[in-house]
């Protein structure tokens, strides 16, 4: 083990993160609102605790290797974490439990607030929250394409190949160096152009820019109470909606039809047409449902709603411009249950990722051919390509311990005291990354105990680092040498 | 071979009709008619097919089992359906009687106090037969099959096993199970009597407990004999018994030592999951003051985690009332459900265990990528294939539950019945929660023809069901 070494790198995570401070700062400037000192101190904790982690260790060789990968990435969210909760903890004295949930929430890219009063805010506290989310984003978008397929997580290593980058050693740095580059250029492209559409669709530029930082990191955080129904349009709707699912896509497909110069990347990619389908049906599910239930009078309002409700559940978005828990019979349930498949692997989104749904779907299938003939031999195929049953029981074990955690944190929230659908929905969104739920966390998550607070905050922060990352670091086996 | 099953089958109808003879009461008639309906459809199925004479192959056992949960379902329900006393719905009647084949427990009677014996035991002896049933298919066809990672059971099963023919295969191993089944039944029936019930509810509790079923003769299930603290005891020994593999009675009682229990890791790790778990209840229960004697709580706890974990679905107090997070622990505790090999529902011990196994495996894989690994379960280590088999068992257990749930939800149902009702009948557990706690007599006919696919799917280990709708199997 290279405690060393991971304690330097996460100094040089701080050092970087200190920069995130600095827009906010220069936004409380511009705005008057008071927040400076919260943000000074802020940038003075995080970069001073940075440069005494790297300076402390700042000889040791820092070549880390995939051993190491594990707990770089677990700190990684877990200290970021709780620095980024200073500023509310200092400024909007929030209590710590709710600081970190929020801190958490916005880096996880859930989107699931403890705040109540969000008009209320200062610019500057409300930039920075936005903002928290686009970073996020950013680091998800490595971890996914670059550091979990590399660590082998769930079935993931199958990616390794299809990522740009060196690729033959273990070693972490030069790869992620290199697909961060080409990858943020995309990201950075994708919010550029989306706060344009935004300011031309009629928001003001501070909402605009906030707002594409939390719709392209598929997070959720909006810089209103009301959220996006704050502007009652549906162009901002569209808008909104084609860019949660952009973000929900595999961005090394991005890369691939920006390197082409043609869209055929996408209709090539199995798991993108896929994605497409299950959104598409279940957005006609909930259509048809809210027309015959007469929720909406006209079926062009049911389309409108649910259209939007869908992509931005089942891409962990979490924007809300209906009530959808409040929605016909089993429309709440179908699309908290549809939030579990999540977006593409490789992008913004949670949950289990359509990937993995293909593969256990196919599995699924072979095994009851299997039972009609028992002597057939077989291998899972998804366009062209066999997965070997590495991969196959790597994405089995994958689902079977999101479903066991799934279910240990809901009994947890229930001991303290929650409700069965409250706790139901609180898991499943704080796993998948979404952000709203149904009962008492339809709108906010003010009112849930300090513990199930932590409880949820650490549920984002498994689901967000796919679940085996963290449960490696509790296995004995992983600390002995 | 459906015929001579109905055929047999309608000899069912002659206990209750003895009982109601006794007893002077009202269901003579029913049973007599039912007798008649299902012995003429027995032998009209069978006569013109009386000489087909060819042995029953794989292929053919898939469909036998979903027909004879199916097929046995419908006859079940003719005694219910032409009772004048009951006025039972067509849905209901198919409902009641495919809860008590399939040994679940859910019931849309209420005010069973009420009813004449001949069919309160007409009910009973509905899950014991059930049981009888599950014994056999579980024990000698499923690991034939090969449903979900059973194979591996195929050399630990009593009888000849070289070929693939079913019917000796068959024929052996029941007899043997069903001498033991029978002398359970009889012991647990001595035990309730001794213990204080009426010697009625004693041989009905005593179906009811060894099929791990659930039905009772009162409507207010074993909370009718709260006073009577031995009944409960004897009810938590019972469930636990029945809740073992049968093959491991039988090894056991050829052996004439209890040793193969201990040496089971099936075995152990059952006991382990509800001696934890009725140590949580017993503790939650106490600690939130829902008994204010201690012994109360204990034996509360563990009878009511015995009863839900090994799917029988017997109720002492209104569980479905007591604190937090109480009851849906409970509840998934049912999908654990009882070892493969007896007559509990549910995921089964012995998968629950392999899929911990190979979360493990999983885990150890990403910290030493380049390692084999292989399972092993009591020393043996087990092929991919079987493990495979276990979760491809797993997903569709889930897809199926996650569909079911949607369907209810969709016909009216809110969100916690529809999570209990599906659990309670997939895993073929019984009572449920909220609006269907106690009885499932409020929903609508929709829910409950949905409610028996759940019931069977679950007791048929889904994939017997699921084989049936591929193109493929009905190819050639």
């Amino acid at each position: 083990m290279h405690i060393r070494g991971v304690i330097k790198i996460l100094g040089v995570f701080l050092i970087i993160h200190s920069l995130g401070l600095l827009p906010p700062i220069l936004l409380s400037l511009y705005y008057h609102d008071h927040q400076l000192n919260v943000f000074l101190i802020t940038l003075a904790a995080t970069l001073g605790s940075g440069l005494i982690f790297w300076l402390s260790f700042r000889n040791t060789d820092g070549e880390l290797r995939r051993h190491e990968g594990f707990l770089v990435v677990a700190a990684f969210w877990v200290v970021l974490s709780a620095f980024s909760g200073l500023p509310l903890v200092i400024g909007a004295h929030l209590p710590f439990a709710d600081a970190f949930f929020e801190a958490a929430s916005a880096f996880t890219t859930t989107g699931a607030t403890v705040i109540t009063h969000i008009d209320a805010l200062p610019k500057s506290v409300l930039f920075y929250r936005q903002e928290l989310q686009w970073l996020g984003g950013m680091g998800i978008i490595v971890l996914a394409v670059a550091v979990l397929p590399v660590l082998g997580m769930g079935g993931m290593q199958l990616f390794r190949a299809e990522t740009p980058g060196p690729m033959k050693d273990e070693k972490l740095t030069p790869r992620i160096a290199h697909t961060a580059r080409t990858f943020w250029i995309i990201y950075m492209a994708l919010t550029f152009s989306m706060a344009l559409a935004y300011v031309i669709a009629g928001m003001t530029p501070f909402d605009a820019i906030g707002h594409s930082f939390s719709t392209i990191s598929t997070g959720g955080f909006s810089t209103h109470d009301k959220g996006l129904n704050f502007y009652h349009s549906l162009p901002i709707e569209i808008i909104t909606e084609v860019f949660m699912f952009l973000g929900a896509l595999n961005f090394s497909v991005h890369f691939l039809a920006y390197q082409n110069r043609s869209l055929m990347a996408y209709l090539q990619n199995p798991e993108f047409k896929v994605f497409a389908v299950v959104v598409a049906t279940i957005i006609l599910i909930c259509a048809i449902t809210l027309t015959m239930d007469s929720t909406y009078s006209t079926f062009g309002e049911s389309l409108r709603h649910s259209a939007f409700q869908t992509i931005s559940i089942i891409t962990s978005t979490g924007y809300t411009t209906q009530n959808f828990a409040a929605w016909p019979t089993f429309l709440p349930v179908l699309l908290i249950f549809s939030s579990f498949i999540g977006g593409c692997s490789g992008s913004t989104a949670g949950g289990i990722k359509v990937i993995r749904i293909m593969l256990l779907v196919k599995q699924g299938y072979h095994e009851i051919l299997m039972l009609i003939h028992p002597a057939m031999v077989h291998s899972v195929k998804i366009a062209g390509r066999i997965y070997p049953p590495s991969v196959i029981s790597g994405v089995w074990g994958f689902f079977a311990l999101y479903v066991a955690v799934f279910i240990i944190a809901l009994l947890l929230l229930m001991a303290g005291g929650l409700d069965q659908i409250t706790a139901f929905s609180a898991v499943a969104t704080c796993l998948n990354n979404m952000g709203p739920g149904l009962g008492e966390v339809t709108v906010n998550f003010h009112s849930l105990s300090e513990s199930n607070k932590y409880i949820l905050a650490f549920c984002m922060i498994l689901g967000r680092l796919e679940i085996m990352t963290f449960l490696v670091l509790l296995a004995p086996g992983y600390w002995r040498r | 071979m459906l015929g001579i099953l109905l055929m047999v089958f309608s000899i069912a109808m002659l206990p209750p009709m003895l009982v109601s003879f006794i007893y002077l009461d009202s269901g003579f008639d029913s049973f007599l008619y039912a007798f008649a309906i299902i012995l003429i459809a027995g032998i009209s199925i069978w006569l013109p097919v009386k000489n087909a004479r060819r042995e029953l192959r794989l292929r053919d056992g898939f469909i036998l089992v979903v027909a004879f949960w199916l097929i046995l379902g419908l006859a079940g329900a003719t005694p219910f359906f032409i009772s004048p006393k009951l006025d039972m719905s067509f849905t209901d009647a198919v409902f009641e009687s495919i809860s008590g084949l399939t040994t679940t427990g859910a019931t849309v009677i209420s005010g069973l106090d009420q009813l004449p014996q001949s069919i309160l035991y007409y009910r009973q002896q509905l899950q014991w037969l059930g049981g009888l049933g599950i014994i056999v298919i579980a024990v000698a066809i499923m690991p034939m099959l090969g449903i979900g990672g059973m194979q591996l059971y195929r050399a630990g099963t009593p009888g000849p096993m070289k070929d693939s023919k079913l019917t000796p295969r068959i024929t052996e191993t029941a007899r043997a199970l069903w001498y033991i089944y029978l002398s359970l039944t009889i012991g647990c029936a001595l035990a309730y009597w001794a213990a204080g019930m009426s010697l009625f509810d004693a041989i009905g509790h005593s179906f009811s407990t060894v099929s791990i079923g659930g039905f009772s003769t009162h409507d207010a299930s074993m909370g009718f004999f709260n006073h009577m603290p031995m009944v409960q005891i004897v009810a938590i020994i019972f469930m636990l018994l029945s809740g073992i593999n049968f093959s491991l009675h039988f090894l056991a009682w050829r052996s004439r030592s209890v040793l193969h229990y201990l040496r089971d890791s099936e075995f152990k790790t059952y006991i382990m999951i509800l001696v934890v778990v009725s140590t949580i209840s017993s503790a939650y229960l106490y600690y939130t003051d829902r008994f204010l004697n201690i012994g109360n709580a204990i034996l509360s706890g563990v009878f009511q985690t015995v009863s839900i974990g090994t799917t029988s679905g017997f109720t002492t107090y209104e569980y479905y009332n007591w604190p937090g997070f109480l009851p849906v622990l409970l509840l998934f505790t049912s999908f654990i459900g009882a070892c493969v090999g007896s007559t509990g529902g549910g995921l089964k011990v012995m998968r629950f265990n392999l899929l911990l196994k190979q979360g493990m495996r999983e885990i150890r894989r990403l910290i030493h990528p380049n390692a084999i690994l292989s399972i092993k379960v009591g020393g043996k280590p087990l092929s991919d294939r079987v493990i495979n088999a276990v979760w491809g068992f797993f997903a569709a257990y889930i897809a199926v539950f996650a569909i079911i749930m949607l369907i209810l939800m969709m016909t009216g149902l809110d969100q916690i019945s529809a999570f209990s009702a599906t659990t309670a009948t997939i895993n073929n557990l019984g009572p449920g929660l909220y609006a269907v706690a106690n009885s499932y007599e409020g929903l609508e006919n929709v829910a409950k023809w949905v409610l028996c696919f759940s019931m069977i799917i679950g007791r048929l280990e889904i994939f017997t069901l699921l084989v049936l709708f591929t193109p493929r199997f009905w190819r050639r």
